[in-house]
This record gives C-alpha cells, sequence and structure tokens, in this order.
C-alpha cells in the first residue's frame, strides 16, 4: 500500500514537472497566439497579459484568403512529400548497406559523409544555383526536392544506420532462409523494426522542408510557387510591410499541420522490436 | 541477380518522383507570366515588362496602374514582383537571360554595385534622357555612375519628425539642444514612457547629426570618413540622444509611437499607413528646421527609389522598355503616387497638381531636401553600413569611447573596401 | 559470393551517393574553383583564375579575432549539447515512466517549438521574450518589481539568451530521439536487474545508456555539427543590421560572415569558406576521437 502510494506521488510530481516545463516552453508560442487573435494596433503592446486585445479572427481572415496561403500550403505538402520520398529511398539501402555489410571502403565513406555534412551549406548558394540553371531547373520544385533530399540525405543514413545496428542479425537470417531477397527482406524486417529511427528521420526531412525559406525564395522565382516558409518570409522580411498580428497569425496556422503529425505518430513510435518482443 | 534488379528498381522509382515532380510542377504547366511568346517586331504583339522590387506593394501597383493605363494601347504590361533581398537576388539573376527581370525598382544606393557588376543598362541605350528634364535635379544625380544615367528617379524619401498632437507640448523646437531638454524633462525609462525616439545606432537614422556636423560615412572617392573629427563630434553628440530613445530597433520605436508611449519619432514617410492605423493625431516637421549647434540644420539622407534596366531584357524588349520609361518618368506618376502613396514625386512637374501641393507629408519632404543628401551611390556603400553601425552600437550600448570606436570602425571599413577587389 | 559482397553495398549506395554528389560534393569543389579566380563585384561574369592569392589574403582572416570566435564556437557548442544531451535524456526518461498516462500530450506540446519555423521562432524571441520595452521577460521582471534587464546588451548574458533559444529549437529533436531509443531497450533487461535489487538509477546508468548510446550517437553527432555551424540564432539575435544590440558575440561562421561575405568579392570568401571547412574537419576528427574514447 505505501510503495503505492509513493507511486502516486512521485507521479503527482512528474506531472506537475511536465505541466510546468510545457508552460514554460509554450510561453512564447501562447504569446504568438495571443497577437494571432488581436487588433492590428495592439500587435506589441506594453503589457503582460496572453489574453488579445479586441480578439479578432481578421488576421486568420487575411491571412487564408487575401494571401495565397492554401496555395503556399499545397506547395509545401508537395515538396514535403516529395523530399521524404527522394531521401528515403536514396538513403535506406545506403544505411542498410552501411549497418549490414563490412565492405571496403564503408569507414571512410561514413566518415567522409559525416565531414561533407560539415560544409555550411549557406556557403553554396551560388553553386547550387549553377547546379539548377545547368539542368534547368530553375523556378521548379522538382530542383529544390533534389537539393532538399541531398542536404538531408547524409543525416537519414547516419541516424538510421544507428538505428539498423541494433536490430540482431538473427531475424533477417532466418527469414532469409525462406527465400526472401534483399528488398523484401528490407521492407517487411528491417523498415517496421526500426520504425521509431525511420518516423524521427522522416520528421526531420519534413521539419527542414517545411521550415526552409531561403532557398525557397531564391531558387523559385514565382512567389505562387513558393512553400508556405517562404511565403510567410517574404511576407514580414521587410520592417516597412511587417504586420506583426497577421505573421503570427500565419505562423500559428504554418505550425498546426506539423503539430497534428507529430501527434498523428506518436502512437506509431513504438518500435516493431520491442513491441512484439516485449509488451505483452 | 535479383539484388540487380531491386536495386534498378530502387532507382528507377526514384527517376520516376523526379519525373512526377517536374510534371505536376506548376511551373512548367501555367507558364509564367514573364515570358509569353515575345516577337520582337510587330508592336501589336502584347509584351509583358516584369520588375523586381522589394518594397511597399501598394506603391508598386500604383506605379503599375498609371503605366499600364498609359501603355495599353500599345499592349505593354508592367508586372512588379516582389523578391525579398532583391538585391541579392540580382546577383544571381541579373546575367541570366532566361529568369532575370527585364527592369528592377530600389533605392538608389545600390545603383553602384549593380553597375560594377555589369548586369544594367545605361538609360541613353534605350531611350532619349530628356525624358527627366522636369525631374529634380538632386534625384537624377542620384540615378548616375560616373556621370551616366542608369536610374530612373521616380519618388524619394528623406527622414522626418512625426510627432503625436495629444502628446508634444508645446511647439517643436528649432534646436536640437531645447529638443534635447525637451527629452530629459519629458523621458520616464523605467515607466517606459519617451519624448523622441529614433533608430540611433541605424546609420541611415543618425546621418541628420553626422551629415549636419560636416562629417560623411564615405566620400566620392571612396574613402571611409567614420573616423574624421567632424563624424566623431556627431556620433559623440547622438550618443546622448540615444540614452533616452530606448533600445533603438525598428520594432521597438514605431511600436513606442504607436502606443502613445513616445510623444514623437524620427523616421520616414514608411510609417504613416501603422500611424494611422494606431488612430494616432500626428504632427510633421522638417528635420532641416532643427538647428544643430552649429547652425546647421539637421541634414538627413535622402533616398532616391527608381527604376533601372537590365541589360539583358534589352536585346528583344528595347522598344516597349522605351515606352515604359518615358511612361514611368510622366508627370502622372508622381502625382498618383503622391495622392495615393504620399510619396513624393521625382518629377517636379508633379507639384504643380494641387492636390499634391496640399499634402503635409510631401512638402515637408520637399523642404527638407533643401538639406538632405543623397545616400552615396558607389559600390562601397554597401560596405559602410555594417560599420558604421558597429561604432554607433559601441558607443551607444557599450560605452565605448567614442574615438576609439571610430578607429576601429575606420579600419573596418578600410578592411571590407580592400576585400572587395 | 566474394566478388558479389565487394560491389553489392556500393550498389546500394549508388543513389544516395549520386544525389549527396550534386547537392554538396559539387558545390564543394565549385567553391574551391571560385576561390582560384578574382570573381566579385568588378569581374562579376569575366573573372579568370589568380591562382592562390585569395588564400594569401584568406589567411589574414584568421586572426585573433577569429581564435576568440573559435573559442566562443567551441564553448557554445560543448555547453549545447551537454545540456541538451542531458536534458532531453531527462525529459525521455520521465515521459516513459510508467502509468504517465499523459504522455501523448507532453510530448506533443514539448514538441511545438520544433513545429514553429526557425527564423518566426528567433523573431518571437527577440521581440516577444527579450525585448526591453515589451518582452515578456521584462514584464516579468518588472511585475516583481525589478528594473529592466537587457538580455542581449553585453556578451556574457547574450551568450546565455542565445542558448537558451537555441535549447528551445533543438531540445525537441533530442526528446524524440532518445525517447524512440528508449523504445528499443530490451524490457527483460530490467525485469531481471530489478530482481538483482538495482534501484531506479543504478538501472539507469548500467543498462538504460549503454543501451540507447550507439542509437542516439549519430543524431548526437550530426546535431554537434549543426549546433557548430549555428548562425541565424546569434546573428538574428544580436548583429543583423539595423538590430546590433551590442554583445560582441561571434562564431566562428558570422566571424567569416561579417569579415569576409559582406564585401561581395565571391573569390576571397570562398577562399575563407574553404578554410574554414579546413577548420570544421580538424574539428570533427577532434569529436570522433573524444567520441570513441567515451
Amino acid at each position: 500500500m505505501t510503495r503505492k502510494g509513493k507511486n502516486t506521488a512521485r507521479l503527482a510530481l512528474l506531472n506537475a514537472a511536465f505541466i510546468l516545463l510545457c508552460l514554460v516552453t509554450l510561453v512564447p508560442v501562447l504569446y504568438a497566439l495571443s497577437i494571432s487573435f488581436s487588433g492590428q494596433g495592439a500587435a506589441l503592446s506594453g503589457d503582460l497579459s496572453f489574453l488579445p486585445k479586441d480578439p479578432t479572427l481578421e488576421n486568420y481572415r487575411a491571412i487564408l484568403f487575401d494571401k495565397p496561403f492554401l496555395l503556399w500550403l499545397k506547395n509545401s505538402l508537395f515538396l514535403s512529400i516529395g523530399t521524404i520520398a527522394l531521401s528515403m529511398l536514396c538513403a535506406v539501402p545506403a544505411a542498410y548497406a552501411a549497418s549490414r555489410w563490412r565492405f571496403a571502403g564503408r569507414r571512410g565513406m561514413l566518415r567522409v559523409l559525416l565531414v561533407l555534412n560539415a560544409f555550411p551549406q549557406v556557403l553554396s548558394m551560388f553553386a547550387l544555383f549553377r547546379v539548377l540553371r545547368l539542368t534547368n531547373t530553375l523556378n521548379t520544385h522538382s530542383g529544390l526536392v533534389i537539393i532538399y533530399a541531398g542536404s538531408m540525405c547524409v543525416f537519414a543514413i547516419w541516424n538510421m544506420k544507428g538505428y539498423f545496428d541494433t536490430i540482431p542479425r538473427e531475424i533477417e537470417e532466418a527469414s532469409r532462409i525462406d527465400g526472401a531477397s534483399d528488398l523484401q527482406m528490407i521492407v517487411r524486417i528491417v523498415l517496421p523494426l526500426a520504425r521509431p529511427a525511420i518516423i524521427v528521420t522522416c520528421v526531420m526531412v519534413l521539419i527542414t522542408v517545411w521550415n526552409e525559406y531561403l532557398f525557397a525564395t531564391t531558387f523559385l522565382l514565382d512567389s505562387q510557387s513558393y512553400s508556405l516558409a517562404g511565403g510567410l518570409y517574404q511576407l514580414q522580411s521587410n520592417d516597412y510591410s511587417r504586420n506583426w498580428s497577421v505573421f503570427t497569425a500565419a505562423s500559428m496556422l504554418a505550425s498546426l499541420p506539423l503539430l497534428l503529425v507529430f501527434f498523428k505518430i506518436q502512437k506509431y513510435m513504438v518500435s516493431g522490436l520491442t513491441a512484439g518482443g516485449v509488451k505483452e | 541477380m535479383k539484388k540487380v534488379t531491386a536495386l534498378l528498381l530502387a532507382l528507377a522509382l526514384c527517376f520516376a518522383v523526379l519525373a512526377g515532380c517536374s510534371q505536376s510542377d506548376p511551373q512548367d504547366s501555367g507558364a509564367p507570366s514573364s515570358n509569353p511568346s515575345q516577337s520582337n517586331n510587330p508592336p501589336t504583339a502584347p509584351v509583358t515588362i516584369t520588375i523586381w522590387h522589394d518594397g511597399d506593394e501598394g506603391i508598386m501597383q500604383t506605379i503599375a496602374d498609371q503605366v499600364n493605363a498609359q501603355l495599353a494601347a500599345d499592349q505593354i504590361t508592367v508586372v512588379f514582383e516582389k523578391k525579398t533581398d532583391m538585391p541579392n537576388q540580382l546577383k544571381l539573376y541579373g546575367s541570366d537571360a532566361v529568369n532575370a527581370p527585364d527592369m528592377y525598382f530600389y533605392a538608389h544606393d545600390v545603383l553602384g554595385s549593380f553597375v560594377a557588376m555589369d548586369i544594367l543598362a545605361p538609360l541613353s541605350d534605350v531611350v532619349d534622357t530628356g525624358i527627366l528634364a522636369d525631374h529634380l535635379s538632386m534625384t537624377v544625380e542620384a540615378g548616375q555612375i560616373g556621370g551616366t544615367q542608369y536610374l530612373l528617379p521616380v519618388y524619394f524619401e528623406t527622414l522626418v519628425f512625426l510627432y503625436n498632437k495629444a502628446l508634444w507640448e508645446g511647439d517643436i523646437p528649432d534646436t536640437t539642444e531645447a529638443l534635447y531638454d525637451y527629452m530629459v524633462a519629458h523621458t520616464d525609462t523605467a515607466a517606459g514612457t519617451y519624448a523622441v525616439v529614433n533608430q540611433h545606432t541605424n546609420a541611415y537614422n543618425v546621418s541628420p547629426f553626422i551629415n549636419g556636423f560636416g562629417g560623411y560615412i564615405i566620400d566620392e572617392t571612396a574613402k571611409p570618413g567614420l573616423n574624421d573629427p567632424k563624424t566623431i563630434e556627431a556620433a559623440t553628440y547622438n550618443q546622448k540622444f540615444g540614452a533616452l530613445q530606448a533600445d533603438g530597433d525598428y520594432n521597438t520605436v514605431t511600436t513606442l509611437f504607436n502606443e502613445g508611449k513616445a510623444a514623437a519619432i524620427i523616421g520616414g514617410p514608411w510609417l504613416v499607413s501603422g500611424i494611422e492605423a494606431a488612430g494616432i493625431d500626428y504632427g510633421i516637421a522638417s528635420l532641416s528646421d532643427i538647428k544643430l549647434p552649429n547652425g546647421n540644420g539637421l541634414a538627413p539622407f535622402s533616398g532616391i527609389q527608381g527604376a533601372g534596366v537590365l541589360k539583358v531584357a534589352l536585346a528583344e524588349k528595347k522598344d516597349a522598355l522605351a515606352k515604359v520609361l518615358t511612361a514611368m518618368a510622366s508627370p502622372e506618376v508622381g502625382v498618383d503616387l503622391a495622392n495615393k502613396s504620399g510619396c513624393a514625386p521625382a518629377n517636379n512637374k508633379s507639384y504643380d497638381d494641387p492636390q499634391v501641393a496640399a499634402k503635409e507629408m510631401i512638402t515637408i519632404i520637399q523642404k527638407t531636401a533643401s538639406t538632405a543628401q543623397p545616400m552615396p551611390n558607389i559600390p562601397e556603400m554597401g560596405s559602410m553600413w555594417g560599420p558604421v553601425e558597429t561604432m554607433l552600437t559601441a558607443i551607444n550600448k557599450n560605452g565605448t569611447d567614442p574615438a576609439q570606436a571610430a578607429v576601429d570602425a575606420q579600419a573596418a571599413a578600410e578592411q571590407a573596401i580592400a576585400d572587395m577587389q | 559470393m566474394r566478388q558479389k559482397l565487394r560491389w553489392k553495398p556500393w550498389f546500394y549506395c549508388v543513389p544516395a551517393l549520386l544525389l549527396i554528389f550534386i547537392v554538396i560534393v559539387f558545390p564543394i569543389a565549385y567553391t574551391g574553383y571560385i576561390s582560384l579566380t578574382n570573381m566579385n563585384l568588378y569581374h562579376w561574369t569575366d573573372y579568370g583564375f589568380i591562382g592562390f592569392d585569395n588564400y594569401a589574403r584568406a589567411l589574414f582572416k584568421f586572426d585573433s579575432g577569429f581564435l576568440a570566435a573559435l573559442g566562443t564556437t567551441l564553448v557554445w557548442t560543448v555547453l549545447n549539447m551537454a545540456i541538451q544531451i542531458g536534458l532531453g535524456f531527462f525529459i525521455a526518461l520521465g515521459l516513459n515512466a510508467p502509468g504517465l498516462r499523459l504522455k501523448r500530450v507532453y510530448k506533443t506540446l514539448l514538441m511545438v517549438p520544433w513545429a514553429v519555423p526557425a527564423y518566426i521562432s528567433i523573431l518571437l524571441w527577440r521581440v516577444g521574450m527579450f525585448n526591453t520595452e515589451f518582452g515578456i521577460l521584462n514584464k516579468f521582471l518588472a511585475m516583481l518589481g525589478l528594473g529592466k534587464v537587457d538580455f542581449l546588451a553585453s556578451n556574457g548574458i547574450a551568450f546565455l539568451s542565445c542558448m537558451a533559444l537555441n535549447l528551445w529549437m533543438a531540445l525537441p529533436f533530442m526528446i524524440s530521439t532518445i525517447d524512440g531509443a528508449l523504445q528499443s531497450v530490451d524490457g527483460s533487461l530490467y525485469e531481471s536487474a530489478t530482481l538483482d535489487g538495482a534501484g531506479f538509477w543504478v538501472r539507469t546508468w548500467s543498462i538504460t545508456v549503454p543501451a540507447i548510446r550507439p542509437i542516439i550517437a549519430p543524431a548526437a553527432v550530426m546535431t554537434t555539427f549543426i549546433t557548430f555551424k549555428q548562425f541565424d540564432i546569434i546573428y538574428l539575435l544580436t548583429q543583423q543590421r539595423g538590430y546590433m544590440t551590442g554583445a560582441t558575440l561571434n562564431t566562428v561562421i558570422t566571424y567569416a560572415h561579417q569579415n569576409a561575405f559582406a564585401s561581395n568579392n565571391y573569390g576571397l570568401s570562398s577562399a575563407v569558406s574553404m578554410l574554414l571547412f579546413v577548420v570544421i574537419i580538424l574539428f570533427s576528427i577532434l569529436t570522433n576521437r573524444s567520441l570513441r574514447e567515451d
């Protein structure tokens, strides 16, 4: 009985700690949320309050209907899905190879990839411009997808390889005896077992694409084809045209899809490995 | 063998994805408005002139409406496209015949860089520069590099003194010393109420002091003047004002004014729409009416906003460009800009319009033009903003000795200019 | 069979390597090429080969100011990573406590900063949190009857402010990575350890940590590089034109940006980039070594 009491107390403490942590974390977001519902003049105010002044939905109306928000949303979705597909198609086989086989040059390749990834990509802007121009993909979404996927590829390989390493080989060998090909094995055994790592990697790619604005606004010429982040960046880039209320409303709307994704994927975050092996 | 097949399959998938991308790309299907089929000869074929800008979309729309109305018969349409960080975008696209715009619209201080990069065509290659005959000479000269006209001036702006009529007590002081006394008496930093706010570490906003003291940021020979005794004197003088002007970043000072927590702000016409939206009854005064201890009026920089023509556009659209430039130079554009957006026209004839002459902001800006100095437009100016701001920040926020800060900033500026070559 | 294994892994890597070649290797090589030319404002399209002149000039950028920036960058990276991993670990551990019913809610809320685009976060913090007139932190201080604090004014406090923001932005990834890693720990290990009488902390230290280390190591290494390269936070919070706050805090990247990139001399700045790359490679070798020694 005491043990149970102790446990309850501990849980209560833990809950309190998490509530506090969440509150602290959310302060800037709550602040933005309150601005987004405020009338224009009240955007930045001298008073400490998380309740909007003259509450209004006008900012949300303005961003949804006066700006091509839905078009940007569509572009962002397209870019994200394209990038995730391309980067995973390239990275999963590579990560699998690097994890499963000890081949000449493997260690060197992994090391070199890591070092390459250290090059600050902002410095590559001009070179990437040349690549896109040469391949005639300037001002196209496919050009951006290639750049995004390439930028995230090293990360994806490393991140997934680490997890693949922890999957016992015996599981694969069993299925190999059943005559499964490598591809079948990756799809049927490795991917489900590495689900948490795959999901975290995909989310990371998604977030990068979702939030990237510099390449999007540089390599796309028509603001109709911008991604959400690019469109928002353009909205607020100029001090003189910045409208805090509309801008925060747009930020909140832009963050919403990612939040939904986070919430949805949580239940898939449990590895197939432990799900099958440990939980009753 | 199976593995190779699998791999090929994966590769094929990659390409399928890529192919899919390019097919469903909106850019490919909906042909961009910038390059419709442009055969240059028959004047009846519609031509679209694309102009990149990074300014206020309302102002650009006003220009576009007037120009397009004038050129409707010629089937010429101008389209303004907003490009964030436009000067850097033009560095990438400026010489790219396929993607470059036909013209750009921006302040004159970046002109030198574009000319050095050799991406602009002199206006005389396109049109008779006689179209500028009625323009204010200050604005015309600001559009020249080495005596050649590259920029068509359309409107100009300077800093002015904006005050909240409900908060300001008495008249606007006519000397900076009286202004300072007023600020001391009416500023309570702890309570967050201020008399006058200014972006006191921003080179543009401190230019009224620097120029007024006879100092300079950079001269025509590209020599930085940060450790010029007069520049140092101005920066030292600005420091005591800065101490009473809050943090001095754009958001802080404009919000303080718009919330009624600052009685006055030194700023430009671009602030007006926000001030009006906040419902503030404001007055405007010219900075040249406020005298420094040396007897000179405050002398802000002026920025001349105008359009330039990209070289790559010349081959196919020369005639259309000439018509667009002529239309943009017309007094009607200035009148529309003044009436709809409160901009001070570069064309002197625009001021003949009684409505324009009645606009307070415009007359004040025009008056300030008597002491205002156009920002330097040589390429080296681009390297100066950083060092000047570093210097002002060191003096105003870190309490660095002005003379020392000036020596450091001068060295940094000289290095930055040497690095350009 | 042996023959097959020599080539097969490389087949698997080809798509990834091809992509990386286009997007990462080629730009680096191209930067190297530009660094050997006189491409600048005055030779924008008609630039020519000038050999190693730019490198001779670029070396002057690696002066005492650069060393100070390197020092700052190392402290920045180490502190951020230590706090990130430490805090991330304990939060993830807390989330996995048995019986915590609201886990999903907490986790989603803690992920919120991740969903906010980075530059929006930075703007929000600069204006909403740190600003002397409107910032929540200062309003809070005022409520407690304390004076205003300029959180970005001098180097020490600006460093802490930047770090707070970096942690806010980076922790969600750490938490979810460690949380994912915790899922893979074989629960039977705990059961036997519990039977042996090991307490919570002993179990955590001797079972959980070793089990998840190989999984989070790659993520930690990648994050280390991201932290090392971090530019936006320090630049946008303290040095953006029009918003200099008085702090003279520099990391190697902001230092190079301030000293080489503002000049529009692509030849020179490319040479600086290449040298910077060498510095980062050296750093990565050091990191690798220290990781292995752990």
